[in-house]
């Protein structure tokens, strides 16, 4: 049981509030801008959704035609916001699962800032047109690179915290972690190198490489992330181990094996083995679904009344229903007979919304509101703010999940009706929006709270901690008393 | 599960799984692909190289995010055969009574055999449609089947036939779209092939298409004072949308890449994989030599 | 809130943990099972065993070749295009009358409308050249040669031309099709004789052979 690399005397443990000392700057890098991007994509998808109600709104502005904002958006919302946000609270979880100190917490901090430094540069450039045409994977050649380095930083030393952990037995959320760690670069490197490189694939295999990307993306590393957070937080208000970690492990394996597999849709213009092998993996994700929702009820048991949860814990509660029903929505609309009713209608949009923002977006937003007070030391300046961020986002999350989801349907079944124009389909769907653009609206307003909360927060950590200090170092110096 | 390189190594194990499978396999074996011939005219290479302002108009086509809204992905369900008589061969009579046997119909020999082709079998099954096909041959004579994609698409004129891999052969890069808030665009060469129809519904697409929700993209086009006269390529626009007197509104060459891009997709040419029975060329009247570039 | 570390909760009871946590429950694995053999009943079925050809909706290699009703629409239009493309119509014009002193018409000739085709074939696989060319009992001179094709077309190619050639009734020609297997086997026969052909060779040839 020795814990490699830790300078600590023999016998002593480290303590939670050294572990959380060390968290603060990554956390404080990472979170803030997660916050930032949050707003930046809420602003965007708000903007977006606007477009389809008055075609005309910005149109004469290249910078801000759909086609450039709706893709900007997405990219904030998935490597701005969500991943951020997901390595953050992955930092911490690993920090105090393993009661190990961060390692190098300063160079993390740099990997968040290229990080950042990649995600500006890239949403500059999509705005300018220089989006890659590859959904999820829009960030363009000279972006890429600094998300790169600044991931490989951030998972090199979270795996280097996780290594000098104190107990070797790995416990779930940690498994969970670091798979997702090693699994990002490999399909980041992999999707960027064979489509952006100088000598990209040809043909259909450029799309084949992005959805596969795509599905990995959204649902392994993902739902490898988000259900790290899930667990680990479950198991903290609930005070009580997983019910059953053998199925656990179930879980892992189901997610790796099978979700894997899925992302090419089945109108795919692609030979038929390769729609029908997502198709069958994205299916065998039920299994996922049920072990997750079987493991996480028992523990619980009846302490799953929202009413009596703190912030954190609604948020997290509601993140693991939006992983049910967004995976089952994902397996649903995968089964063959289905699937011709909601490919390539805005059910496929409900379902990524929900699973990025409803499920790990709240997960993560739970988790913020829990750690911040803990690393930092300072309580939320604006204690009610949380509890109305988690209805803002709650009900705008449904809000654009369950209308989409339904128009989806309803477009799904007249674009099979020769009679319906193109424009009645259009007209048909639009109601719908009109429902999700009020969602957005709500959401943009929570992400505000938020950013708003973390940066009062971030002004009173610096008073509390620089200003003192800086005066210390600052103070006139005292005359030296000379002894006789 | 206990332990840190085991975790590592079932990751590795799962995650070059599905890398084999989904980008491995298909990079042997489609990403290398060639022209392939032309199902109907074995010497047409299928397909070509888009023209060079076709190109640049593809990037046009990604830079401002038209995948975001058409698809081009065209399916289909299914395919259906009509069996058509060709040729009654010598011997009418015993044609027509194998027909009537097979088919439960009342041919007589004369009706069959004048007015060729005549179509017997509509819209079967292939089983159906070769097996009436030998029993003419048997009988002597000559029949021809002609296929029927079916499917909601192809009854929306999106396409003859479904996209297939070939069909992006030369693109880069390929944005087959997830989602059709307009009109898939496979076929939109074939559909709709007026330039000026196109330039008029990428400024106004309220224009051309009544309650539209697409955006306008006036930043591809020019207004500028009219010189002596009317530039040759200025936009006719009805009243409602033209720009004030004295100026009128010209493609810059990112409207007019994109637009020459949009009427370069077709996805037409029957494949051995999909298989498409064109309508018949019928010989021109004229002297002018028929233009043979294949079909793209 | 209170943070209780977890991991000393684990630590001590780890081991006992697991050996007393609950198994993975039955019906779990039974729908894993029952799901891993439907995927594998619809792969079968669907996927088209890897076959780079197979597409939705066909289901396997063998039906996607039951759909490849042969020929296409009709060796005669197939024949027109190689005729226009503009392989024979530079020289013998899209109307098939040539150009007097220069290039002899097909159109109505006795020497394309034999009932066998064994001299047009020669001619079109090998070319012809050199004085002493008759058409329809006038001699038609010229100084042009007509280069062989038996490199370019293939034998599909040059039985669908003469298909349209010698059946193109406007302009009043009306003489049987010529098949691939017919070409094939002259071209078999003339490997021996790379040059064109002289017109008085060519007259010596039996059409049948």
């Amino acid at each position: 049981m020795n814990a490699t690399g830790i300078t600590s005397p023999a016998g002593n443990t480290i303590s939670t509030s050294e572990i959380d000392e060390s968290c603060r700057v990554p956390l404080f890098t990472l979170f803030v801008s997660a916050a930032v991007w949050a707003v930046i994509a809420s602003v965007f998808g708000l903007i977006a959704s606007i477009k389809f109600h008055d075609p005309n709104f910005l149109a004469s502005c290249s910078w801000l035609t759909y086609g450039r904002v709706h893709p900007l958006a997405t990219n904030a919302l998935l490597y701005g916001f969500a991943m951020q946000a997901g390595l953050g609270v992955a930092i911490w979880i690993i920090a105090r699962t393993s009661q190990a100190k961060v390692v190098q917490p300063w160079l993390i901090s740099f990997g968040g800032q290229l990080w950042n430094l990649g995600l500006t540069v890239g949403a500059v450039g999509i705005l300018a047109g220089d989006t890659t045409g590859f959904e999820n994977l829009e960030m363009p050649r000279y972006a890429v690179v600094f998300l790169f380095l600044g991931y490989l930083l951030i998972a090199f030393f979270s795996l280097f915290t996780l290594h000098n952990r104190k107990e070797p037995v790995l416990n779930p959320s940690q498994w969970f972690l670091l798979a997702a760690l090693f699994w990002f670069p490999w399909i980041y490197f992999t999707a960027n190198y064979l489509l952006l490189s100088h000598t990209p694939v040809r043909g259909i295999v450029q799309a084949i490489v992005a959805w596969w990307y795509s599905g990995n993306l959204n649902l392994v590393w993902f739902g490898l992330v988000g259900l790290a957070v899930v667990f680990h937080f479950i198991q903290e208000f609930m005070n009580r181990e997983l019910y059953n970690r053998q199925l656990v492990w179930f879980t892992f394996w189901t997610i790796i094996l099978f979700a894997s597999w899925s992302g090419i849709p089945h109108s795919a213009p692609a030979p038929a083995w390769i729609p029908a092998l997502s198709t069958v993996g994205t299916v065998l994700t039920a299994v996922t679904v049920l072990s997750v929702m079987m493991n996480i009820c028992a523990t619980c048991g009846h302490g799953c009344s929202q009413k009596e949860n703190p912030p954190p814990g609604k948020f997290i509660a509601f993140g693991t229903m939006a992983f049910a029903v967004s995976w089952l929505m994902n397996v649903v609309s995968a089964i063959p007979g289905v699937s011709a009713y909601t490919n390539l209608t805005w059910f496929t949009v409900a379902q990524w919304q929900l699973n990025i923002f409803g499920f790990i977006g709240m997960a993560v937003f739970g988790a913020i509101y829990y750690i911040v007070p803990q690393v930092t030391g300072i309580e939320w300046p604006c204690l009610k703010s949380p509890r109305r961020h988690f209805w803002l986002a709650a009900i705008g999350i449904i809000l654009i999940a369950l209308p989409l989801a339904i128009g989806g349907l309803v477009e799904g079944v007249n674009w099979h009706n020769p009679q319906v124009s193109n424009v009645d389909v259009a007209k048909t769907a639009l109601n719908f929006l009109r429902v999700s653009t009020i969602g957005e609206l709500l959401i943009l307003l929570g992400n505000l709270l938020l950013l708003g909360n973390l940066t009062v927060l971030s002004v009173r950590y610096y008073q509390k901690h620089f200003v003192p200090a800086y005066r210390e170092a600052t103070a006139e110096l005292k005359p030296v008393e000379a002894k006789p | 599960m206990r332990f840190g390189p085991l975790v590592f190594l079932s990751a590795f194990f799962a995650l070059s799984l599905s890398w084999c499978g989904l980008v491995l396999t298909p990079q042997i074996q489609l990403g290398r692909a060639v022209q392939e011939t032309n199902s109907v005219a074995k010497s047409d290479l299928y397909p070509q190289e888009r023209p060079g302002l076709a190109r640049q108009g593809l990037q046009v086509y990604r830079a401002n995010g038209c995948a975001y809204c058409h698809s081009q992905q065209v399916q289909q369900n299914g395919t259906l055969v009509d069996v058509v008589l060709t040729d009654a061969g010598k011997n009418s009579n015993t044609l027509a009574e194998a027909v009537n046997a097979s088919l439960h119909t009342n041919f007589n020999a004369v009706g069959l055999a004048g007015g060729l082709p005549k179509p017997l079998l509509r819209e079967t099954t292939m089983e159906e449609a070769s097996s009436l096909t030998a029993v003419i041959k048997k009988a002597g004579g000559n029949s021809e089947m002609h296929l029927d994609p079916t499917g909601p698409d192809i009854e929306r004129s999106w396409g003859k036939r479904r996209t297939v891999a070939q069909d992006f052969l030369y693109d880069s890069p390929v944005m087959p779209g997830s989602q059709r808030v307009g009109p898939d665009l496979a076929n939109v060469g074939l559909r709709l092939p007026d330039l000026n129809w196109q330039l008029i519904h990428l400024y106004a697409p309220r224009a051309q298409v009544q309650g539209s929700p697409m955006p306008r993209y006036p930043f591809l086009f020019e207004k500028r004072k009219i010189g002596s006269e009317l530039s040759a390529d200025a936009l006719h626009l009805p009243q409602e949308f033209a720009p004030a007197d004295g100026y009128e509104i010209v493609p810059k060459p990112e409207a007019k890449a994109l637009v020459a891009y949009l009427l370069s997709l077709r996805a037409d040419t029957p494949l051995y994989e999909a298989p498409l029975t064109p309508p018949p060329a019928r010989p021109a009247a004229t002297n002018a030599p028929a233009t043979n570039a294949p079909a793209k | 809130m209170s943070s209780p570390a977890n991991q000393p909760a684990a630590n001590a009871p780890a081991e006992n943990a697991e050996t007393q946590s609950p198994a993975v429950p039955v019906w779990l694995i039974i729908v894993l099972f029952l799901l891993l053999y439907w995927g594998a009943v619809y792969f079968d079925e669907h996927g088209g065993w890897f076959e780079p050809q197979v597409y939705t909706p066909y289901a396997s290699a063998e039906q996607v070749k039951a759909f490849q009703v042969s020929g296409g629409p009709n060796p005669f239009d197939d024949g027109f295009k190689i005729y226009n493309r503009p392989t024979c119509s530079q020289c013998h014009q899209p109307n098939g009358l040539g150009q007097p002193g220069q290039f002899p018409p097909l159109a109505g000739s006795d020497l394309v409308n034999e009932k066998d085709p064994g001299r047009v074939i020669r001619i079109v696989l090998q070319g012809i050249q050199g004085p002493g060319l008759v058409i329809n009992g006038k001699p038609f001179n010229t100084g042009s040669a007509m280069v062989p094709w038996a490199s370019v077309l293939n034998d599909e190619e040059i039985a669908n031309v003469l298909t349209y050639v010698r059946g193109n009734k406007e302009w009043g020609n009306n003489a049987p099709a010529v098949t691939p297997d017919q070409v094939h086997a002259i071209r078999a026969k003339v490997a021996a004789h790379p040059l064109p052909f002289s017109p008085d060779e060519i007259m010596q040839i039996s059409p049948s052979d």
